[in-house]
């Protein structure tokens, strides 16, 4: 299994600034791979930094461990959430220093892939998908309130994009003190490829369409590209963003 | 708070506020929202007003079909089971068309934020 990954950020139709982050890197040997999306919020400049803070920081934390690879998932998992919790308290200590951006914040989605398996940690509704042949399988769970009402009946998965607090977070980076990740694993067979993405694709492209909009491209940057292109075509509201990891 | 408001040619003819928990509308005397109206049914739907369990000072108001004759719609489509009102949603009871407005649902940020702890 060798690894490879593609990534494209843009900012969208209707924003005037981007404050999503999107970040990957491959080992050597093409055997592990780490890559991440932020989705910032909290103000034009506050939604940027945090963003952009949040993904420095866990690619600055877990890169080394790219050489080596993790020994066994405890220790992935603790090393994962270590880089999280150093980013929540950098977002934090910003936060406390500038005034303006004292309602900084910013989702998180990650996901490590090593020995044909991948481990996600997410906060926020940043999301990762698993693509196999041509099924897709959402891997993360928003934290939203309108997930939330889902789960518990209160509303349909249909009717999220019309609720009016479909916007808020339940958590994120920023938010509180103890930003602890929620963590999920998968295994990757040859030609599976995990889709890293923030809100404004999946509000802008069903994700039903993304295998059939990604088939006829040949490689991993034009299937984000076309994943992007369309969403910009569909008007996409926010901030569009794409990582593409693929084993082969 | 929120309001149904019945329309007819796209006037308001009428306003109706929703006071929970439960508001009961229907043909028959006693209902909370009387309609009548041949193709209302006698208990013909509830709305049920709660505080949302997740988001402090929000209140959802959720309408039921009471397996009325005529049935409820909901922008269009016959509704069944329970379903939470929007605001702007266009409700029909049988032939009669109402608005339902709650202007708390403005002061909601339309940009994404973060409940802080």
């Amino acid at each position: 299994m060798t690894l490879t990954a593609a990534g494209l950020c843009d900012i969208g139709t209707k924003r005037d600034s981007n404050q999503d982050t999107i970040a990957w890197a491959v080992s050597d040997d093409g055997q592990r791979a780490l890559s991440v999306v932020a989705d910032g919020m909290g103000g034009y400049e506050g939604g940027e930094i945090a963003s952009q803070l949040a993904s420095d920081t866990v690619m600055e934390a877990l890169t080394p461990l790219l050489a080596s690879g993790a020994q066994d998932t405890a220790t992935l998992q603790d090393r994962i959430q270590d880089a999280i919790t150093l980013a929540n308290k950098r977002i934090h200590t910003v936060r406390s220093d500038h005034p303006k951006l004292s309602k900084m914040g910013t989702t998180l989605v990650l996901a490590w892939v090593q020995n044909n398996q991948a481990c996600i940690a997410h906060l926020g509704d940043s999301r990762c998908y698993l693509l196999s042949g041509k099924t897709l399988t959402q891997l993360t769970r928003d934290d939203t309130v309108a997930q939330n009402m889902v789960d518990d009946g209160s509303i349909t998965l249909e009717e999220v994009p019309r609720v009016p607090f479909r916007n808020v977070l339940t958590r994120a980076l920023g938010s509180s003190d103890d930003a602890r990740a929620s963590f999920g694993h998968t295994n990757l067979a040859p030609g599976d490829r995990l889709i890293l993405c923030s809100d404004g694709l999946t509000g802008a492209v069903t994700d039903a369409d993304w295998p059939d909009i990604m088939a006829p491209a040949p490689s991993l940057e034009d299937q984000a590209r076309r994943l992007v292109d369309i969403s910009l075509d569909h008007q996409a509201a926010d901030n569009v963003s794409v990582v593409l990891v693929q084993s082969i | 708070m929120a309001a149904l408001s019945q329309l007819v040619d796209d006037v308001v003819v009428s306003t109706f506020e929703l006071t929970g928990p439960r508001i009961e509308i229907g043909r028959r005397a006693g209902c909370d929202l009387r309609i009548d109206e041949i193709s209302v049914s006698g208990q013909h739907a509830t709305i049920e007003v709660e505080n949302n369990a997740y988001l402090d000072g929000a209140v959802d108001y959720f309408i039921t079909d009471n397996d009325s004759t005529n049935g409820t719609f909901i922008n269009d489509v016959r509704m069944t089971g329970r379903q939470r009102l929007n605001s702007h949603d266009r409700v029909r009871i049988g032939w009669n068309l109402f608005r339902f407005i709650d202007e708390d649902e403005n002061s909601l940020e339309k940009t994404a934020y973060i409940l802080e702890e």
